[in-house]
C-alpha cells in the first residue's frame, strides 16, 4: 500500500497533463496514471488546421504538457488502469489499480470521454470499429486501416477525423447517416443533421455550406435545401457528405465487404426500391462522445443528467470540486469539449487541490478566480463547440449545486 | 428496420428487438432488463452498450431523474483474478 501521493490525477490527457502539473509546481507530491502506453489522452489523434491557418497539432501539444508536469516533479506511470475508487475511514481515498493500491488524501479524475455507437445490422462484422478507433490507429498507431471506407454518422467530430484520415491518403468512399430505429434518434433526421452541422458551418471549408449557412437559418430555406439536396452529396474534403443517405445494414461474408445503402426522404424514411451497396473494406460508426465517469459512480458521486455537456456528469463546482471531500474532476468528465477547455480547467483543479492542500506555494484565490476566468474566455474562444448551449448549462450547473 | 438482426450487446449478444420486447412486455426498469436479457453483463462489463442501453430505458422522473440508469461496479475495467489479488 503506498501512502507517498498528495494528489493522484486518474488520466494524462489535457486536463489531467494540465493539472498535475499546476498542482506539482505549487508544491504537491503528484502520481498521474493513464492506462494507455503513451500519454497525452485524446490529444495523440489531434490535427486540424485552425481559421488563422495554423495547425494545431495535438502530439506536439501533449508533448509540452507531459514536459511541463514531468519539470514540475509529477511522477508519471503509463499502463495502469485504476479499476476501483473508495472513500477511507480518515479523510483519504484509496485507489485499486492493476499495479496495486494507493492511499491519498486527493484525487482528480480527468478520465475524458468515450464513444457511443449507432448499431445497426452487421455492425459486429471485423473492420467495422468507431471513428475515434480509426483516428487512433491512422495517427497514434499508424496503421492503415483500410483501403476503402464509410462513415456512418455525422457530426463535427467525425468530420474532422475524415480531414485526418484523407491526410493520411485513405480513400473515403461516402459519408451516410445513421438507420432509422429506437437507438439513432435525431443522428439519423437529415434536417436535425444539416442543423448541428450548420452550427460548424464557418469550419466547412465547402463553399455551400459555408455561405449558405446564413441562409439557411431560415427554415423554409432548409426545407428547400433538404429537398433538393444531391442524392450524390456535396463533396467535403473531397468525401460525398451524403445527407439523403443512410446506412441499412453492412454485409460481407467474414469481414466488412460493403454498406447497403438507401436514399431517404427529408424527413429521414428510406425510399423502397433506392438500395444498393457501396463497396468498402472498413467501416467508421460516428455516434458522438459521453463524459466516463465510472470512476465517480463507484466513489459515489451524485450527478447531474445534462444532455448539452455529453449526458450524466458528476455535480461538481467552478474550481472543479465534487460533493465528496478530496475528490475533483476535470476535462471531459465534466461534459465534452475541446482539448483546449479541458487543459484550463484542468489548471483550476491543480490549483484548486494546492489551495485546499494548503501546499508549500499554494496559490491565492485570486489566480484561482483567474484561472476559472480561463476555462470561460477559452470556452468563448474554441474553434469546435460541441454544443451551443454548453455556457449556459454550466453557468446552470455550477449556480445551482455550489454557491 | 430488422430490429431482430441489430445486435445490441455484442458479449451477450442480446439483439435491440429482445430488450425492446422486455421492456414493452415487463415495463420494466433499467436494471430489471439487464437481469432478464443479460445486456451489459458481459465480459467488458456493458462499457460498449451501456449507454445504448440507456438511451431505451423508460425516463426516470422526479427525484430519481439525475441518476445513473445502471448502477456501475468495481473493478471498472476487466482484470485478472492475480491482478485483483495483489492489490487488495
Amino acid at each position: 500500500m503506498n501512502a507517498i501521493y498528495d494528489l493522484i490525477v486518474v488520466g494524462a490527457g489535457p486536463a489531467g497533463l494540465a493539472a498535475a502539473g499546476s498542482a506539482a509546481q505549487a508544491g504537491l507530491k503528484v502520481l498521474l496514471l493513464d492506462e494507455f502506453m503513451k500519454l497525452g489522452g485524446r490529444l495523440l489523434g489531434q490535427l486540424h488546421q485552425e481559421p488563422g491557418g495554423a495547425w494545431w497539432n495535438g502530439i506536439r501539444e501533449a508533448e509540452l504538457l507531459v514536459l511541463g508536469a514531468q519539470e514540475a516533479g509529477a511522477d508519471i506511470a503509463t499502463g495502469v488502469s485504476v479499476t476501483g475508487l473508495e472513500r477511507t475511514d480518515n479523510n483519504g481515498w484509496t485507489l485499486w489499480t492493476t499495479q496495486g493500491c494507493y492511499r491519498t488524501p486527493f484525487v482528480l479524475l480527468a478520465t475524458g470521454a468515450a464513444e457511443s455507437a449507432n448499431p445497426l445490422p452487421g455492425w459486429t462484422l471485423p473492420g467495422v470499429m468507431s471513428i475515434g478507433a480509426a483516428q487512433v490507429m491512422t495517427n497514434v498507431q499508424r496503421v492503415r486501416v483500410g483501403n476503402r471506407g464509410v462513415v456512418i454518422g455525422m457530426s463535427v467530430l467525425a468530420m474532422a477525423i475524415m480531414s485526418e484520415l484523407r491526410l493520411a491518403g485513405i480513400e473515403l468512399a461516402a459519408i451516410v447517416l445513421p438507420p432509422g430505429n429506437a437507438l439513432s434518434g435525431k443522428d439519423s433526421n437529415p434536417e436535425a443533421v444539416l442543423d448541428s452541422l450548420l452550427r460548424f458551418a464557418n469550419l466547412a471549408p465547402n463553399a455551400m455550406l459555408k455561405y449558405g449557412a446564413k441562409f439557411l437559418q431560415n427554415s423554409m430555406l432548409r426545407n428547400l435545401a433538404l429537398n433538393l439536396y444531391p442524392k450524390q452529396g456535396i463533396r467535403m474534403l473531397d468525401v460525398p457528405l451524403q445527407l439523403r443517405r443512410c446506412a441499412i445494414e453492412i454485409v460481407g461474408r467474414d469481414a466488412v465487404e460493403g454498406v447497403l445503402v438507401a436514399d431517404i426522404t427529408p424527413r429521414g424514411e428510406p425510399i423502397a426500391g433506392s438500395e444498393r451497396v457501396v463497396e468498402a473494406d472498413f467501416v467508421c460508426i460516428a455516434g458522438g462522445l459521453y463524459p466516463l465517469v465510472e470512476l465517480a459512480a463507484v466513489a459515489g458521486c451524485p450527478f447531474r443528467y445534462v444532455p448539452e455537456l455529453g449526458g450524466h456528469v458528476p455535480v461538481h463546482g467552478e474550481n472543479m470540486q465534487t460533493l465528496l471531500p478530496g475528490l475533483y474532476v476535470a476535462g471531459n468528465i465534466t461534459g465534452v469539449e475541446s482539448a483546449k477547455v479541458a487543459i484550463a480547467q484542468g489548471r483550476v483543479a491543480g490549483l484548486s487541490i494546492a489551495f485546499s492542500a494548503a501546499a508549500e506555494k499554494a496559490p491565492g484565490e485570486a489566480e484561482i478566480k483567474d484561472a476559472m476566468e480561463q476555462v470561460k474566455l477559452t470556452r468563448h474562444e474554441a474553434l469546435i463547440q460541441f454544443h451551443p448551449d454548453i455556457a449556459r448549462s454550466r453557468a446552470k450547473l455550477y449556480q445551482i449545486e455550489i454557491v | 428496420m430488422k430490429e431482430t438482426s441489430i445486435i445490441v450487446c455484442r458479449c451477450e449478444e442480446v439483439t435491440l428487438e429482445q430488450i425492446r420486447e422486455a421492456i414493452r412486455q415487463h415495463g420494466c426498469s433499467a436494471r430489471e432488463t439487464k437481469l432478464r436479457t443479460r445486456a451489459g453483463m458481459g465480459i467488458c462489463g456493458g462499457r460498449t452498450c451501456r449507454p445504448l442501453l440507456e438511451r431505451l430505458m423508460v425516463p426516470l422522473e422526479g427525484d430519481h431523474a439525475s441518476e445513473l440508469p445502471l448502477k456501475i461496479q468495481p473493478p471498472v475495467r476487466p482484470v485478472s483474478f492475480a491482478q485483483w489479488g495483489r492489490s487488495l
